[in-house]
């Protein structure tokens, strides 16, 4: 495992030169101010609109964790699962049009130096867009005080939502030669985790029963909510710790797979 | 230090490589040569541990390569068909990459990829992006990348392949030197190739398969004595073996 660092900061490199890291970072820039100064409008209207209502019992439970940051986080949970398949697309695709698979697996590396190498560039590349999320709650505590204790455990869920998109991102990319192909497959896969708990409401699975808790279970969103709630709960964590591990298992035995053909 | 033992692999009903054993001396270079679909390829993808034989096995350096992994890769240097490149890469960032992941100690580390540039004169073009660089050149970083490590065994597949007559004389002085040094740097090399003049040009022995057999193994001393030319013997097991199997139904 000594050579996870070496591999994942090839691919960080790798990923620097190409106009793909740049395209996600500018848009995700600004697609996060874009829906702060809009949250932070709607929230100034909110509380005009509460004032003049002279709804005052309303006006004690509004606050910026729940009313802006929150909601800022959860709108930028759902960018980052059209930009993340971006990233991860090329992470074992490209190995393949390069012909450098041939090369790591002739190495004296071991399956998990490079599902892991990959893997840490990806969950990198995640933190700085985390960082660029966490400026804007950043100024709120300038002009407000929002609790920081939401703030915070909001952005963990936003990271660990973006690591597992990660995770499954590299899988897609690890079944396939193509990156428009391996983008397709993980925004599939991203998208039926999302909606998950939306098939158990239609009662497609069998309504409230068993299978739909379960279903529900599985997305991502049930978990990501509650970390945006504050409740930093084992529970969530290891739902995410569960799907990230399930998924680079799944890719290394895809990428393994190469030799049993 | 090349030792493979029957080695086999099967694609569902094809097979590809059929029970090859050969075994290979240290500073040998041996010329595997065969018509293209041969089974070359295939060959050195299972000497390097890119794909398990179907049956048989291989050591490299006294080392299985599929029970002791590490160990023989570290002593292998390899250059695949398509040279496996980072077109997004310098070339100097990706030889010193290649160093780091066939563990080479980091105080040796800049030295030696100092060296394999300087080997296969890429000193000049060490700060060029690759995917920029010419087919010439690109080849040379191939072979870079597979002695960067110093291996003692090498694998080269169809190594002067697409080059210029100059870039492949220059190719084969560089492997015919690889071979030649002292002791311990003497690299033993296999190298694949349907070019004759080649093997005549560096290799001391012969390898020659056809539809995945083995059907020549000799020094090329012996087997170009009296006069007789290689071409002649490479067209007469080809066809040979061609007709032996046009004669099964």
């Amino acid at each position: 495992m000594k050579h996870v660092p070496t591999v994942a900061w090839r691919e960080l490199r790798s990923l620097f030169v190409s106009p793909v890291a740049y395209g996600v970072l500018s848009l995700f820039a600004v697609l996060a101010g874009l829906f702060f100064v809009l949250g932070v409008a709607a929230f100034n209207t909110y509380v005009m609109q509460l004032e003049q209502y002279q709804a005052l019992d309303q006006l004690q439970k509004i606050n910026l964790s729940d009313h802006l940051v929150g909601q800022f986080y959860d709108s930028m949970g759902v960018v980052l699962l059209f930009l993340v398949p971006g990233i991860t697309m090329g992470l074992f695709a490209a190995e393949k049009t390069n012909g450098t698979q041939e090369l790591l697996l002739t190495s004296p590396l071991t399956m998990w130096d490079v599902v892991l190498g990959k893997f840490a560039a990806g969950a990198g590349f995640i933190a700085i867009l985390v960082a660029m999320v966490a400026a804007y709650p950043g100024l709120l505590f300038v002009y407000g005080d929002p609790e920081v204790g939401k703030t915070v455990s909001g952005l963990l869920g936003l990271l660990f939502l973006g690591w597992t998109y990660v995770a499954i991102g590299a899988f897609a990319s690890s079944v396939t030669r193509s990156q428009v192909v391996s983008f397709l497959i993980s925004f599939v896969l991203l998208l039926s985790l999302l909606l998950m708990p939306a098939f158990s409401e239609l009662g497609v699975l069998g309504g409230a029963s068993g299978i739909g808790g379960a279903f529900s279970w599985l997305s991502t969103g049930e978990h990501f909510q509650q970390l945006l709630k504050g409740l930093v709960d084992t529970r969530d964590l290891a739902y995410f710790a569960v799907v990230i591990g399930s998924f680079l298992l799944l890719t290394k035995a895809s990428v393994e797979s190469v030799r049993w053909r | 230090m090349i030792e493979a033992t029957n080695l086999s692999k099967r694609y569902g009903d094809i097979t590809a490589v059929d029970g090859v054993s050969f075994s290979v001396e240290r500073g040998e270079v041996v010329g595997f040569l065969g018509p293209n679909g041969a089974g070359k390829t295939t060959t050195m993808r299972m000497l390097t541990g890119f794909l398990p034989p179907t049956d048989g096995s291989a050591r490299i350096c006294g080392h299985d390569i599929f029970t002791e992994p590490l160990e023989a890769r570290r002593s292998i240097g390899y250059l695949p068909e398509s040279p496996p490149l980072y077109p997004e890469m310098t070339v100097h960032s990706y030889v010193d990459y290649v160093a780091r992941i066939k563990d080479v100690p980091r105080r040796e580390r800049r030295a030696k990829v100092e060296r394999a540039l300087e080997r296969c004169g890429l000193s000049d073009v060490s700060r060029r992006v690759i995917g920029t660089l010419s087919k010439g050149f690109r080849q040379r970083v191939g072979l870079a990348q597979a002695i960067v490590h110093e291996p003692p065994v090498l694998i080269l597949d169809e190594p002067t392949i697409g080059l210029d007559p100059i870039q492949i004389g220059e190719i084969r002085s560089l492997i015919a030197g690889l071979a030649g040094g002292d002791g311990d740097a003497r690299h033993t090399v296999i190298l694949s190739t349907h070019i004759l003049p080649e093997v005549e040009a560096i290799c001391r022995r012969v390898v020659m398969i056809n539809a995945g057999r083995k059907t020549v193994d000799a020094p090329l001393a012996e087997l170009t004595s009296g006069g007789h030319r290689l071409e002649e013997l490479f067209a007469r097991v080809t066809a040979l073996d061609a007709a032996e199997t046009e004669g099964q139904p």
